[in-house]
């Protein structure tokens, strides 16, 4: 069985016109998205991930390289037979009902004309926009928009999920429901592509994620496997002789003094050592903690 | 070929709510407007100036509203990105052009069916009786403004739509005095490089002014069926040609 999503040497380069160059926005991307998956692919603004997304839906042509969805070429219109897709910032004609849009794409998505309508009031009620089915979409808000543009994507029974930014715009109540909804979808065997930057979302969804830092691949896994292995251990003390400082520097140990509270910072195999240090020259520990680096320190250290 | 249809259904739905029918009214008024001051004529030019009026109202009318829809239709999908939803659906983009274009087509025709009606219902007013041709004439219209649709979208797959709706007008001028002007042209000039580009521009121009049925219709003639046959069949040969170009290009270009 093929992935749901593959990409070989994925390379796009735009062409900004003869003085100005170009810009690689996406080069040499290798990603095998696994079925039943919540892959969230991550990077900072311009980092490509818009760019991925329409090179797999055929909206821009690769300057190299290939991608499959379901094992079929990107180019065939067959290959979004399975796709649910929601845009970075959805946009739908203006005079167009929530529910003339969402039975449109049920239509589209091959949904048989008697289950249209039951299909749409369906995926209407589970992105919560049930009560405004029947108002243009050029007066709802950016977050009803938003929910309109989740409506369509999910209608039709799709089997993969590309999700730009699925939570931009929502508040924090539409944020909890767009996460649950993902992770619904999940279990309902569904494979979900997701781009974000909401990183404590990504940490809390995603079973897999890359991140991608100008164009390129830089990490790639479980949440835990991307953030750092080394958990590392704080000490804090009551004070410090210059002596010990001299020799804890010297083994390389993090000292950090602000407001008059001293903090070590310890690799764990090097804890005995500086407690016995510690212990020798008679300060006091006041407080012992491990830490481990957030999704957040990840992200930004790949990605800076 | 459902994908087509889904298409066009909603393009028409989101035309018809876009109050282009409202440009229609007023002409229609207009039209009724202006038929009110025909008392000064005698019968029999009255009821020739009152056609001749209507023709040219529903030509125009059928003309302007295909060039606007035409020309707006699929940049403005572009630029809103609201082509994206609609093109990650197993749909393919000559699908999609040519739903877009039924869809304006269906726009015009109901709008040209509206003022026909209106119009009829005049001419029975003045004339207590309705032409035979007034039917054929209007289909001949509809068989234009097709052609003058088909045109705009297929500029409009490469260029904006300000650019797009003045290309499509000089085109729609160009097609209608071509037999005489450009012909003429032809006739003059010698052989070389410039009667080459005259008689490419003649041949790549449609030629409208052979579906306008007006002087038949307001001089009651009996017009040939071969020749509707073949105007018909030339117009249709003419727009199936321009999208093809049209959908062609799209294809390959990035939305
Ligand atoms: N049509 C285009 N023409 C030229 N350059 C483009 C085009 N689209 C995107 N780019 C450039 O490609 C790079 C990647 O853009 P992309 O939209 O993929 O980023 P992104 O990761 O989605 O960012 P964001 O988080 O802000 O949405 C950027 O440098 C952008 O300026
Ligand atoms: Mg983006």
């Amino acid at each position: 069985m093929s992935h749901p999503i593959e990409t070989e040497n994925l390379r796009k380069v735009y062409k900004l016109g003869k003085r100005k160059g170009d810009r690689i926005a996406v080069d040499s991307l290798n990603i095998a998205v696994p079925e039943g998956a919540v892959f969230g692919f991550l990077g900072p603004n311009g980092a490509g991930k818009t760019t991925t997304i329409k090179m797999l839906l055929d909206f821009v042509h690769p300057t190299s390289g290939s991608a499959t969805i379901f094992g079929n070429p990107t180019s065939a219109a067959s290959s979004r037979r399975l796709i649910g897709y929601l845009p970075e910032q959805p946009y739908f004609h203006k005079f167009l009902r929530p529910i003339e849009v969402v039975s449109m794409h049920a239509s589209l998505a091959g949904v048989p004309r008697k289950e249209v309508r039951q299909h749409s009031i369906s995926a209407l009620e589970r992105s919560g926009i049930a009560e405004y089915s029947d108002t243009p979409i050029g007066k709802l808000s950016k977050g009803l928009t938003q929910r309109v543009g989740i409506a369509q994507a999910i209608v039709g029974d799709p089997k993969l999920l590309i999700m730009d930014e699925p939570t931009s715009g929502l508040d924090p109540i539409g944020r909890r429901h767009a996460r649950d909804l993902i992770l619904q979808l999940r279990d309902e065997g569904r494979t979900i592509f997701l781009s974000s930057h909401l990183l404590s979302e990504v940490e809390s969804t995603c079973d897999i994620i890359a991140v991608l830092k100008r164009g390129k691949l830089v990490a790639m896994g479980k949440p835990d496997d991307v953030q750092a292995k080394g958990k590392q251990v704080t000490i804090q003390v009551d004070t410090l002789t210059d002596e010990t400082k001299a020799s804890l520097k010297f083994a390389k140990v993090g000292i950090e003094e602000e407001a008059g509270a001293i903090r070590l910072c310890v690799a764990p195999e090097m804890l005995y050592w500086v407690i016995r240090m510690l212990e020798k020259s008679g300060a006091k520990i006041l407080r012992l903690q491990t830490e481990r680096e957030s999704l957040e320190e990840a992200f930004l250290r790949l990605a800076a | 070929m459902a994908g087509i249809w889904i298409i066009a259904k909603m393009s028409l739905l989101e035309n018809s709510r876009k109050q282009v029918f409202h440009v229609m009214c007023l002409l229609m008024l207009a039209v009724i407007a202006g038929s009110t001051l025909l008392t000064i004529f005698t019968d029999g030019v009255q009821t020739k100036i009152l056609k001749d009026l209507c023709m040219t109202c529903l030509l125009f009318g059928g003309a302007a509203m295909a060039i606007a829809l035409g020309a707006t239709g699929v940049p403005n999908d572009i630029e809103s990105r609201t082509i994206h939803p609609l093109l990650a659906r197993p749909l393919t983009r000559v699908q999609y052009l040519i739903g877009k274009f039924l869809g304006t087509f269906i726009t015009v025709s109901l709008g040209v069916a509206a003022m026909t009606v209106v119009f009829g219902a005049l001419i029975m007013m003045y004339q207590h009786s309705i032409d035979s041709s007034l039917g054929l004439a209007v289909l001949f219209t509809l068989l234009e403004a097709a052609i003058i649709a088909a045109v705009a979208i297929t500029i409009s797959t490469f260029a904006s739509p300000a650019i797009t709706t003045v290309l499509t007008f000089m085109i729609y001028l160009a097609g209608t005095i071509k037999i005489g002007y450009i012909g003429e042209l032809i006739e003059k000039s010698q052989a070389g490089l410039s009667k080459g580009l005259y008689l490419l521009i003649y041949h790549a121009l449609p030629n409208l002014e052979c579906f306008n049925l007006k002087s038949a219709l307001v001089h009651q003639e009996i017009i040939p069926g071969l020749y509707l046959s073949q105007v018909a069949v030339y117009g249709i040969c003419y727009i199936a040609f321009t999208l093809v170009v049209g959908a062609s290009y799209f294809a390959s270009r990035e939305v």
